[in-house]
C-alpha cells in the first residue's frame, strides 16, 4: 500500500505505492531534489532510480550540512 | 536499475554528470582516486606533514578526518590530527561533538578542542545576542567565520601543525564563488582555491581542502557508508545565512542540468587565473595585528576589529596612541561602529 519514508531530522511520512516505483519518484512526490538526499533502504545506499517493493522503508540522509 | 559501470553489480550511485554509475566497492575506489588526484594536482601534501584536520562533527569534517586518518597510515611521514572548534551553539554543537569524541577515541587520534567562551571570552549564541543589542549589521555566520578562522589558525600552530585541512566540498567552494560575484568581491574569489596561497607570515598555518572536488552528495554517501553519519544536526543560524538560498538555487539548476556545479567550479578556476594575470591576489601580503600579534589580511585582524566593536575588547588611551597611524585609524573606526546607534 505504502512506502515508508523517514527524514533524518524531518519525521516521518508515508507514499503510496504504485507498481514499478522507483526511488526517484518517492523524491518527487515529496518535493525533494535527488542531489538533496541520499537514500538508504535496509541499512544499503540506494541509487536514485532502483525500484521499490510495497512496504519499503526508506531513509532519507540530509545532504546539506548541518555546519 | 543501474549497474556498476566498472563491475555490473548493482549501483548504489549514479553520477548524472558524468553518466557513470558505481557499486558501493567502486564507489569508494572512485572517491579515493578522485581526492588523492586532487591533493596531487595542488599539492596538499609533502612527505612528511602534521596534518591537522579542522572538525566540526558533522559529517563532512569528519569523512575528511576518517580518510585522512586511513591514508596516513600508508604514509610514515604523515601524522594526522584533530582540531574542533566549539563555538558555543545549543542544541547543536552538544550533538556533534559526541560523535567527534567518539571517533577520535576508537581510532586513537590527537584532538584538541577549543572553545569560543575560553578563548573569546563569550559563547556564539552571546555574542549574536551582544551584536544584536548593539545594532551591528552582522548576520551571526559573519561572527562565526571570524573568530573560527582566526582560532584554527592559532590553535593549529600550538599544536605544531604544519597544514590545516579542512571539509569543504565542492558545494561549499560553488556556493561561496556565487555569493561572492554577488558582492563584486573578487579579492575573496581569487583566495577560494583549493590551497591558501602562498604567505610567509611565520605565524600563518597554510590550509588546504582536499575534498574541493567532490560533490556533498558524495562526502554523504562515504560518511553513511562509514557510519560517520548517524543524526541530522542543523546549526540555528543557518537559515539566517544568504548561503541558504544560494544553496537552493543552486540545487534546482544541479537538478535541472546535471553537471552545473562542476561547470560553476571551473568557472571558478578560470576566474582565479584571470584575476591572478591582472595581479589581483598577487601580493597577498600579510600583516602582523597590532593589537593580537596574529596574521592578518589588515594591520587590526578582523577578530579584534570585531571584539573592539562588541565591547568585548577595552584598549585604553594610551595603548589606542601608542598604535601605528594605520592600525590606530581602524581601531577608531571600529570602537565608532561599536557605538553609534
Ligand atoms: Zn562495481
Ligand atoms: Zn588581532
Amino acid at each position: 500500500m505504502a512506502v515508508k519514508v523517514r527524514i533524518l531530522g524531518d519525521g516521518e511520512k508515508e507514499v503510496a505505492y504504485r507498481e514499478g516505483m522507483r526511488v526517484v519518484d518517492v523524491l518527487r512526490e515529496l518535493s525533494l531534489l535527488e542531489n538533496e538526499y541520499v537514500v538508504v533502504r535496509r541499512g544499503k545506499v540506494v541509487a536514485e532510480d532502483e525500484e521499490l517493493v510495497d512496504g519499503d522503508e526508506l531513509v532519507l540522509y540530509p545532504v546539506v550540512s548541518g555546519g | 536499475m543501474a549497474k556498476c559501470s566498472i563491475c555490473g553489480r548493482p549501483a548504489i550511485y549514479v553520477s548524472r554528470a558524468s553518466g557513470l554509475a558505481f557499486c558501493e566497492k567502486h564507489f569508494l575506489e572512485y572517491f579515493s582516486r578522485k581526492v588523492r588526484r586532487t591533493m596531487r594536482k595542488y599539492r596538499m601534501f609533502g612527505p612528511r606533514e602534521h596534518i591537522v584536520v579542522a572538525v566540526s562533527g558533522g559529517k563532512d569534517s569528519m569523512s575528511l578526518l576518517h580518510f585522512l586518518h586511513n591514508l596516513s597510515k600508508r604514509v610514515p611521514g604523515w601524522r594526522v590530527t584533530a582540531l574542533l572548534i566549539d563555538e558555543g551553539i545549543k542544541g547543536y554543537r552538544e550533538y556533534t561533538i559526541k560523535r567527534f569524541f567518539r571517533f577520535v577515541e576508537e581510532n586513537n587520534i590527537d584532538y584538541k578542542i577549543v572553545g569560543f567562551r575560553e578563548e573569546i571570552g563569550y559563547t556564539l549564541d552571546e555574542i549574536v545576542k551582544m551584536g544584536r543589542e548593539r545594532g551591528l549589521p552582522y548576520l551571526p555566520c559573519t561572527y562565526c567565520g571570524v573568530f573560527r578562522r582566526y582560532l584554527l589558525n592559532k590553535a593549529a600552530r600550538e599544536m605544531g601543525g604544519t597544514v590545516v585541512a579542512t571539509g569543504h566540498n565542492l558545494d561549499d567552494i560553488v556556493q561561496t564563488y556565487l555569493m561572492n560575484i554577488i558582492g563584486n568581491d573578487w579579492a575573496k574569489i581569487v583566495r577560494l582555491g583549493p590551497v591558501s596561497g602562498p604567505s610567509h607570515h611565520p605565524k600563518f598555518v597554510r590550509k588546504v581542502k582536499p575534498f574541493y572536488e567532490v560533490l556533498e552528495k558524495e562526502t554523504t554517501i562515504y560518511a553513511i557508508i562509514h557510519g560517520l553519519y548517524d543524526g541530522f544536526e542543523e546549526c540555528p543560524y543557518a537559515p539566517l545565512s544568504i548561503r541558504w538560498n544560494i544553496r537552493k538555487m543552486i540545487n534546482q539548476l544541479e537538478e535541472r542540468s546535471p553537471g552545473a556545479k562542476y561547470s560553476l567550479l571551473r568557472s571558478l578556476e578560470t576566474a582565479i587565473d584571470i584575476l591572478r594575470k591582472h595581479g589581483i591576489g598577487e601580493e597577498e601580503q600579510l600583516y602582523t595585528c597590532a593589537i593580537c600579534g596574529e596574521p592578518s589580511a589588515h594591520p587590526i585582524c578582523r577578530a579584534c576589529q570585531l571584539k573592539l566593536e562588541l565591547g568585548i575588547l577595552r584598549l585604553s588611551e594610551e595603548r589606542i596612541r601608542s598604535l601605528p597611524e594605520k592600525a590606530r585609524r581602524m581601531v577608531e573606526a571600529a570602537i565608532r561602529r561599536g557605538e553609534k546607534r
